[in-house]
């Protein structure tokens, strides 16, 4: 029943998660910053404003895009197969991508493309981070990946590479390509507006929960070691989004290929061994 | 045997009677009736799954022997007549080769046909899939500017082709495989040379000369076999241990490599996209190039945890990634739908090759898959080709309100080759949860692990920026256009579509894992979702955002073309890799 609570409330969450990394990097910056509740603020004025559409199948495509990362959270806390979590994840991006294509927005092709070739640079990444889990633990499901401890000794490098490309899935400088504000105002969510951003903008808080996950794997039995990465995580990946420039789509492909999936793949083999 | 000699024979009596079937009314009937028998027969071989063996009459080996150097004369004077020193040489070496072993042939029991599990499920492909191809063939070729005759002739050879594919995989001789592997080279010969222009001609001769070395390597395992082993028969090869076994399974397998179009011999199946689209579909797609993983199988009993075969394996692995990348810089769609065709056989070779019961079986549904997805690509292909005269992605921008027909089909076939539920994807899921299964035995398997998962993505990059050139419309105030495809082109399409449905949900049902229903919520979302439509009128249409331009602007396609220094590196190892197969055969 808990698990169900959570399930539903996980939007919710995420935005609480979302308005505090406001707050904090407003803290870095020395500002006064948003209030911890602002996201909610933005959703109802959301609702409030005249929602335009450029056709039936591009707006339902976001609503789509968020259902399905809300299975995908779901099934995380459900303690499902990472693997399989791992691919309905794959599938929700896909329905973004086809919503960001299906119109003649230069911004919105743009910024699909730029999801696309983010999903190059993250996806293996993130599968060689589960198979690692499935080399110490013996199985994918994250149930029994949490019954064991001691995977930060194991698996350093995998923890590593999951950094290097957490600022990917978090859109957050120097990886924030995809969405880019300044250049292809917000990519992909430039045509959604009122209701249908509202959807965008709950997936987002998704995104946060689903990758946050794999940081909270890490402590495996240990959940406060767990909650603990995931706190020191948050803290440094807005460091290093407020200290750092953003890097071309391409490169951002590179340096994950050339840093992360290498540090990722010494780790297996060295687990091999 | 009786069912075996009806699909091998059928097909030849369907290409006799063709002659006298010249309204195109008449040829659907005697096409349907054909392909529904084979149908039939495919079906209640592959549930009767009973082993059975035939041994040649003494007149049959002789027929094979005087086909088989016709055959190599004809490729002779081929290189004679188009002046290509390659193939007049490789045909020369296949000549001198044959005699060699048909001199030193032993003297054997055994059977030269076995019918087995792995040959009725091939029935299946070859059968259901190419007999649907051959109907939709007759539509399409209705469209070329060519006689009736000649017409006529091309469905002729794609029945022989269907009779030839249907002896290939039931084939337990060496020696007979040989001589049916070399009617496949035979088959892309003439059908990728058939419109008869320079173009055609061209690369027909490439597929002919890349191919004769896929001969030339089996007639070298032959030999090996009968000098170490004494034998011919694939049953008994692989059943043999020690000495040069696998000297001599490496050299055959890799006539599968070059049958599969793996880089470096990606050139011929690239080639092949002149000939007319059933063609792609039927040969270079859906069965002939799964001669390749089929010749994997049939070897991974001697395969499965050798040196020979992870190099196999990770040979596969890093095809399925090559080609997946070099795909991305290619406009031509059919050239798109080939190279990632040339990927998923790496895939499923480099599956075959581990040789363990269960990559066997994933090798198999990957085939099935693959054949029913890529087939309808490509039928697709030739229909947008024949009705809207578009072959090249960048004209296809906007396809989804020109042809939304053609446009749905192309995104479903895209769809089932990369996102879950469907089978393809199941395949790729299982793969990696049975390599990561395998890896702390198996350490070797850990770079195809990562060629799978990095060719996976790559893949699915590639198919949705194909799918962004279809999708992209400016509103829905003006309404989808309506396309009118004929019932020759949709019926073929539907019932494939349909397959891809029914088999998923079969292959769903059977595998008994409960969390896999959840990978068909969101699919059924997506399918649910114009529902809706009705209800999204209440909202305000609006135009896209243009950041103040006034000039209208379009954004364009996005291609990744690797540098000509790279590609050179990409086939010079390759090329190494290839040749080491056969050093590492020798030397284990």
């Amino acid at each position: 029943m808990t698990t169900w609570f959570w399930i539903v409330m996980a939007p919710v969450l995420g935005g609480l998660v979302y308005g505090g990394e406001r707050v904090l990097r407003a803290r870095m910056q020395r500002r006064q910053g948003p209030p911890l509740l602002q996201p909610f603020y933005d959703m109802f004025k959301l609702m409030d404003k005249r929602t335009l559409v450029i056709h039936s199948a591009h707006a339902l495509l976001g609503v789509v895009h968020f259902l399905v990362l809300w299975i995908t959270v779901g099934a995380i806390f459900f303690g499902w197969n990472l693997l399989y979590i791992v691919f309905l994840h794959l599938f929700a991006l896909i329905v973004l991508v086809i919503a960001g294509y299906s119109v003649r927005s230069v911004f919105s092709q743009i910024g699909a493309n730029r999801e696309l070739l983010a999903l190059v640079a993250y996806e293996p990444v993130l599968l060689l981070v589960t198979v690692g889990f499935y080399l110490y633990a013996g199985s994918f499901y994250i149930g029994d990946i949490l019954h064991h401890s001691g995977y930060l000794s194991q698996m350093p490098l995998l923890f590593l590479a999951l950094l290097v490309i957490l600022p990917i899935k978090v859109k957050k400088s120097p990886f924030d390509v995809v969405e880019g504000h300044q250049e292809i105002v917000g990519g992909v969510e430039v045509e959604y507006s009122g209701f249908f951003f509202e959807f965008l903008y709950m997936a987002r808080f998704l995104e946060y929960i689903f990758i946050y996950s794999f940081v909270f794997l890490f402590g495996g039995a240990d959940y406060w070691l767990g909650a603990l990465l995931v706190i020191g995580t948050f803290i440094l990946v807005n460091l290093v989004d407020n200290a750092t420039a953003r890097v071309r789509a391409a490169d951002m492909v590179k340096i994950s290929y050339l840093l992360a999936l290498l540090l990722a793949g010494i780790n297996i083999v060295w687990m091999l061994t | 045997m009786p069912g075996a000699m009806l699909l091998i024979l059928l097909p030849i009596v369907a290409t006799l009677l063709l002659r006298w079937f010249r309204s195109e009314k008449m040829q659907y009937i005697l096409l349907a009736t054909t392909v529904v028998l084979l149908s039939a027969t495919a079906l209640k071989l592959y549930f009767g799954s009973a082993v059975l063996t035939f041994h040649f009459p003494h007149w049959l080996e002789l027929f094979i022997v005087i086909a088989d150097l016709l055959l190599l004369l004809y490729f002779l004077w081929q290189g004679r007549r188009f002046d290509r020193r390659i193939i007049t040489l490789l045909a020369v070496i296949q000549l001198l080769l044959y005699g060699w072993a048909e001199s030193v042939l032993p003297e054997e029991g055994g059977a030269e046909v076995v019918v087995d599990a792995l040959s009725t499920f091939m029935f299946l492909i070859i059968n259901i899939v190419g007999g649907i191809i051959v109907v939709y063939a007759v539509r399409y070729m209705s469209y070329e500017e060519i006689s009736e005759e000649k017409k006529r002739l091309f469905i002729a050879y794609l029945l022989l082709f269907l009779s030839v594919m249907n002896a290939v995989v039931v084939s337990n001789s060496l020696l007979l495989f040989f001589f049916l592997f070399e009617m496949t080279t035979l088959a892309s010969y003439l059908l990728i040379g058939f419109r008869g222009d320079e173009t055609a001609q061209k690369n027909a001769l490439k597929a002919l000369w890349m191919n004769q070395i896929g001969g030339v390597v089996i007639l070298l395992g032959t030999l090996c076999a009968i000098y170490g082993y004494d034998t011919t028969r694939f049953d008994a090869l692989t059943g043999s241990v020690g000495g040069t076994l696998l000297l001599c399974v490496s050299l055959v397998s890799m006539a599968a490599l070059v049958k599969g179009a793996s880089i470096p011999f990606d050139g011929w199946l690239l080639g092949a996209m002149v000939a007319p689209t059933p063609v792609s579909a039927i040969l270079h797609s859906a069965t002939m190039v799964k001669i390749a993983p089929w010749l994997i199988l049939k070897l991974s009993p001697a395969l499965g945890g050798t040196g020979v075969g992870l190099l196999l394996s990770t040979f596969g692995g890093f095809v399925f990634v090559a080609a997946s990348y070099l795909a991305l810089s290619r406009t031509v769609f059919k050239e798109i739908l080939g190279y990632s065709t040339i990927a998923l056989l790496g895939l499923m070779m480099a599956l075959a090759a581990i040789g363990t019961p269960e990559t066997s079986i994933l090798t198999m549904v990957l085939i099935f898959f693959h054949a029913l997805s890529k087939a309808m690509l490509f039928m697709t292909a030739g229909v947008v080709e024949k009705l809207h005269h578009l072959k090249d992605i960048e004209d296809m921008k906007g396809l989804i309100e020109t042809a939304p027909k053609s446009a749905r089909f192309i995104l479903f076939g895209f769809v089932s080759l990369t996102l879950p539920p469907f089978g393809l994807f199941i395949v790729k899921l299982f793969a990696i949860e049975e390599v990561s299964h395998m890896l702390p035995d198996h350490p070797g398997l850990f770079l195809l692990l990562l060629s799978i998962l990095i060719g996976s993505t790559l893949l699915v990059l590639l198919y949705f920026k194909v799918t962004a050139a279809i999708l992209s419309r400016p509103s829905d105030i003006v309404g989808l256009g309506h396309e009118a495809m004929p019932s020759g082109f949709l019926l073929p399409l539907a019932i494939l579509a349909v397959l891809v449905v029914f088999t998923t949900i079969r292959l769903a049902a059977v595998q008994q894992v409960a969390d896999l229903t959840l990978f068909f919520v969101p699919i059924a979302m997506l399918v649910l979702a114009p529902l809706a439509y009705r209800w999204m009128d209440r909202f305000d249409r609006v135009k896209c955002y243009h950041c103040g331009e006034k000039e209208s602007f379009d954004a364009a396609l996005y291609y990744y073309e690797p540098t000509p220094k790279i590609r050179v590196a990409i086939y010079t190892f390759f090329t190494l890799l290839f040749v080491s197969v056969a050093l590492t055969g020798a030397l284990s």
